[in-house]
């Protein structure tokens, strides 16, 4: 299935050249035991003494006013309404700031509610079901007002407002890219300009975990301890600090598993600070655990956005400029992120093309619909949708072969490093080769059975570059992202020689622990076996900003560990020396995971000295060189000195049945790059993942909204997810172009996955059903909707 | 709160004892019972991370009172091996890197175990099995790979 490169030896920072035992192989995950006999500790696997349970009251109105909350008919042992809860709890900040934003912090309960789903109290009772009970004994009452849930309705003249004081619903418009006017003097000498209005719908991320956090308030030493299901424990303390009125050191969040994130468990909610609220008011522990029909309108979701999309070309049709009306829709308020998966459309929307000027216009509007934040892909699977439906419609209007097309305006290796017009630096790899590789593979592809005149079958290729590895934390100051864009680890060698490596990054599902143990074991030449990592835990790891989220923990907290393990490895040699009385650079590692890792004298294995002896000494502290630190731990923080951009050509083969409008993706390559991989097995892991979900929005999900703004995809029966027979097994090509700066080499791969495939699929269906080709605007292509475009193209009338 | 005595054999262990009528079978193993391998995922009976075996066949635990089990045979997924030792089809899944965040992996190993032990193919058991179990991390995949492998080395080449 998957062609992999041989890796790179290591080279330390001495010019000590070691093979690489474990790096670039595919190491089984460290965790999985644990994960396969069901021993895992996932948040509501947790039990503590004394524990109670909570349950969220939440708003059935899509926008009101909160009229009264009369909770004395309940036996519950606490319930908190939005009053008190106000009172008790400072508003949450926006991390991320547009220019101009309007809405800056939330409330973490407030009587005036703007989606369903809005959490407006909390009931607390011996057993989940108890809480239940008694939060039916709570008399409330909402004065419903009317409500917009459609971005394009929000904007229109006489559209309920969300925000009276602000007088209308949009809530910032930014400019990105180009100047104005030099987009303006592209188009108008332009030869021929495509103008499509695309749009991607709203998806919600659905973990197969959903949120959830056990809160222990420890009146003694006044200390709250919160074990969550997230995916950035120092961010969710920081946060929970600031809204309880707490100092940071009076926090600790740890995670253990979690059942994964996809960028919808990377901040706190308000629903979790009032479980914390509520565990120090009662002196107890207190679990919540979020169902199912919660996650659908509780937690984030991504995407709903629309692009009005022009790309102007020369005569030789060369991409002479691409720009784009954003319209993106927030939800009832600016998320943590806010605008920033409309600002990352726009500055990813020139993917792996030359085109000399690109511009984005975002306006981004709230709605009486569940916030919208970070979803795997974050604003980048919208502007490879965009991006690779445009130049697939401008191929057909010209009437060439889309792949050459994408060839003819591809940067070529020897163009990178390139700075994008939206301010993207692209670092390096070979953009035109990850599709031709796709183009041989799809060429390569055996013929399918004929299924009759009324199923049709076709190709559809998209190519993408992804951001990845945020980031310096200069460029997140720029860009007004609050958070350090650094990753720190803590490599330490105990007195027995086994190693405990620590960092603020969080291991999801992604198996980033195994990656670490790998990236450890070689940088300080020991057997993987001795080497444990620890992560999530605020007050025991390192400190992270940003978590784990943007494809970066490999880049950046992988980098860190790379370097951190590399100075111990100096350390560990300098003891071994002065002991062996012998130059260090006439060492070697010698991994033994049976009889023990030992240093010897290179060319003479026999004269050799085990790491436990140097670790014992060292920490005993006798026997080595006077200016050798005492111990051996080190810590390295790394700040990435530039974002890394990995980058895909994705190619889908489907069918599609002209009666039932029916797609199935019958076969899928990928040409994949992520720089020096350091499990090849769970890159491809990651890749097929992301697919899947790209998948998903290809063709099934959607959070739809009805009268009245109710939700009306509140279960699995309504927001359909994709199971094994909408998956074929796909063919995964990689290629290794290291990263330039990341120690180790490595670049992000985490949403690659999901960035191009919508594109890729809507292209095939384009190949295989050409009279539809110019519908295809958005997704998801269910049946119902191709069955319609299919019809009013005539395609029925036999 | 009406209550109601459970007699049962769970994971081959007599067990005696009472739950309330309304505890679902999931809530009971979970958090009555102390076995937390058995998850829960969407509590409507459609993801399938609960799956648990009852006189040998696979139900959604979710969708099930626990006191429908008194008198019979209950499986979890701590039946199937330990961290230390995997049973054959975790191993599997381990080789061919069938799990990501694992959430799900508990109820489609009870889902298999059932298709193993019925004689089920290794085609109905990528396809069917496989197909009332949702994932949302592998894409699926990899648990093909696994099933594949799982059902190759099955004495006399599988029951297919």
């Amino acid at each position: 299935m998957t062609t992999v490169n041989e890796m790179p030896d290591i080279t330390d920072m001495a010019g000590m050249t070691m093979p690489a035992r474990y790096v670039g192989r595919s190491i089984k995950r460290i965790n999985d035991p644990q994960l396969l006999a069901g021993t895992g500790r996932f948040v509501d696997d947790l039990s503590l003494p004394g524990m109670v349970h909570a349950t969220i009251l939440r708003s059935g109105f899509a926008h009101g006013t909160i009229t009264g909350f009369d909770a004395s008919a309940s036996g519950a042992l606490l319930v908190l309404g939005p009053d008190e809860i106000a009172a008790a709890t400072s508003p949450m900040p926006c991390v991320w700031l547009a220019p101009g934003q309007r809405i800056t912090h939330t409330p973490v309960a407030s009587r005036t509610v703007r989606y369903v789903g809005q959490p407006i109290g909390i009931v607390v009772g011996d057993s989940r079901a108890e809480a239940e009970d008694y939060a039916e004994q709570v008399d409330l009452d909402i004065d419903d007002l009317p409500s917009v849930t459609d971005s394009g309705e929000a904007i229109v003249a006489g559209a309920p407002v969300l925000y009276p004081d602000l007088g209308d619903n949009t809530i910032a418009v930014v400019h990105a890219g180009s100047e104005q006017a030099d987009i303006d003097a592209a188009f108008s000498g332009a030869h021929r300009i495509v103008e499509r209005r695309l749009r991607i719908q709203r998806i919600a991320p659905n973990p197969l975990e959903t949120r959830g956090l056990i809160a222990r308030w420890d009146a003694g030493d006044e200390r709250l301890t919160v074990w969550m299901s997230t995916q950035t424990p120092h961010h969710c303390r920081d946060h929970l600090a600031l809204c309880l009125g707490l100092r940071a050191d009076q926090v600790r969040v740890v995670m253990n598993e979690i059942g994964g994130g996809f960028g919808a468990k990377e901040h706190l909610y308000p629903d979790e600070i009032m479980v914390c609220l509520a565990a120090m008011r009662l002196g107890r522990p207190v679990k919540w655990v979020e169902d199912r029909v919660e996650h659908l309108t509780a937690t984030l979701h991504g995407r709903d956005a629309v692009h009005h999309a022009r790309l102007a070309l020369d005569a030789d049709g060369r991409f002479l400029a691409l720009h784009s009306e954003i319209l993106g829709n927030l939800g009832a308020h600016p998320s943590n992120v806010g605008l920033g998966p409309f600002r990352v459309s726009a500055g990813m929307l020139p993917g792996p093309y030359r085109i000399p000027v690109v511009g984005a216009t975002i306006r981004a509007v709230v709605t009486n619909t569940t916030p919208t934040g970070a979803y795997r892909g974050f604003g980048m699977q919208e502007a490879a949708w965009v991006r690779e439906r445009m130049v697939e419609e401008t191929a057909r209007e010209l009437g060439v072969d889309p792949v050459e097309l994408r060839l003819a305006n591809m940067l070529e290796p020897g163009d990178l490093p390139y700075l994008t017009p939206t301010f993207q630096n692209y670092d390096s790899g070979d953009y035109p080769e990850a599709l031709r590789r796709v183009r041989t593979m799809v060429a390569a592809r055996p013929s399918r059975g004929d299924d009759g005149p009324r199923v049709r079958r076709g190709v559809g290729f998209a190519s993408q570059v992804e951001f990845t590895g945020l980031g310096p934390s200069k460029s997140q100051q720029i860009v007004g992202f609050a958070l350090g864009g650094y990753e720190s680890a803590m490599v330490r060698m105990d007195p027995d020689g086994t190693v405990t490596v620590s960092s603020g990054v969080t291991g999801m599902g992604q198996g980033i622990e195994t990656g670490f143990a790998q990236l450890v074991a070689d940088n300080l030449g020991i057997s993987i076996e001795h080497v444990t990592v620890r992560l999530g835990d605020s007050e025991r790891d390192p400190y992270s900003a940003t978590g784990s989220i943007a494809s970066r923990s490999m880049t950046v907290g992988g980098g860190a560990v790379v370097t951190a393990s590399r100075r111990l490895r100096e350390r560990i040699l300098a003891v071994a020396a002065h002991q062996l009385e012998i130059a260090a650079s006439d060492l070697v590692m010698l991994p033994d995971a049976v009889g023990g890792d030992r240093i010897s004298v290179n060319g003479s294995p026999d004269v050799s000295i085990t790491m436990a002896k140097v670790a014992e000494s060292a920490w005993l502290n006798w026997d080595v060189p006077e200016t050798e630190a005492i111990g051996l731990e080190e810590r390295y923080t790394y700040n990435p000195e530039d974002i890394s951009f990995s980058y895909a050509t994705h190619a889908a083969e489907v069918s599609v049945d002209l009666d039932t409008g029916l797609v199935k993706v019958e076969a899928y390559w990928v040409a994949h790059d992520s720089g020096v991989m350091v499990n090849p097995m769970i890159c491809d892991g990651q890749i097929l993942g992301g697919i899947a979900q790209g998948v998903g929005i290809a063709l099934h999900e959607e959070m739809r909204w009805g009268e009245g703004g109710q939700p009306l995809t509140t279960t699995y029966l309504d927001y359909v997810l994709p199971v094994a027979a909408d998956l074929p097994n796909v063919v995964i090509e990689h290629m290794v172009t290291p990263s330039p700066f990341i120690p180790g080499g490595m670049k992000g791969l985490g949403e690659g996955g999901v960035i191009p495939t919508p594109a890729a699929i809507a292209n095939a269906v384009a190949n295989a059903v050409p009279e539809i080709a110019g519908d295809l605007l958005e997704t998801p292509l269910a049946p119902s909707t191709l069955w319609h475009l299919m019809s009013a193209a005539g395609l029925h009338d036999d | 709160m009406t209550a109601s005595d459970i007699t049962c054999t769970l994971n081959g262990v007599p067990c005696s004892t009472r739950a309330d009528a309304r505890t679902l079978l999931s809530d009971w193993l979970r958090h009555e019972r102390g076995l937390t391998g058995t998850h829960v995922g969407c509590e409507h009976g459609v993801c399938g991370a609960c799956t648990v075996l009852v006189d040998g066949r696979a139900v959604r635990s979710c969708l099930m009172l626990a006191v429908q089990v008194d008198g019979s045979e209950v499986e979890t997924v701590e039946s199937l091996g330990t961290t230390d030792e995997l049973g054959s089809l975790q191993e599997a899944f381990r080789d061919s890197h069938g799990l990501q965040c694992g959430f799900c992996t508990p109820g489609i190993l009870m889902s298999l175990t059932a298709a193993e032990r019925e004689g089920v193919s290794v085609a109905d058991a990528a396809g069917e099995v496989l197909g009332g179990h949702v994932c949302r991390c592998t894409g699926y995949q990899n648990i093909r790979a696994a099933i594949e492998a799982h059902w190759g080395a099955l004495s006399g080449g599988g029951n297919s």
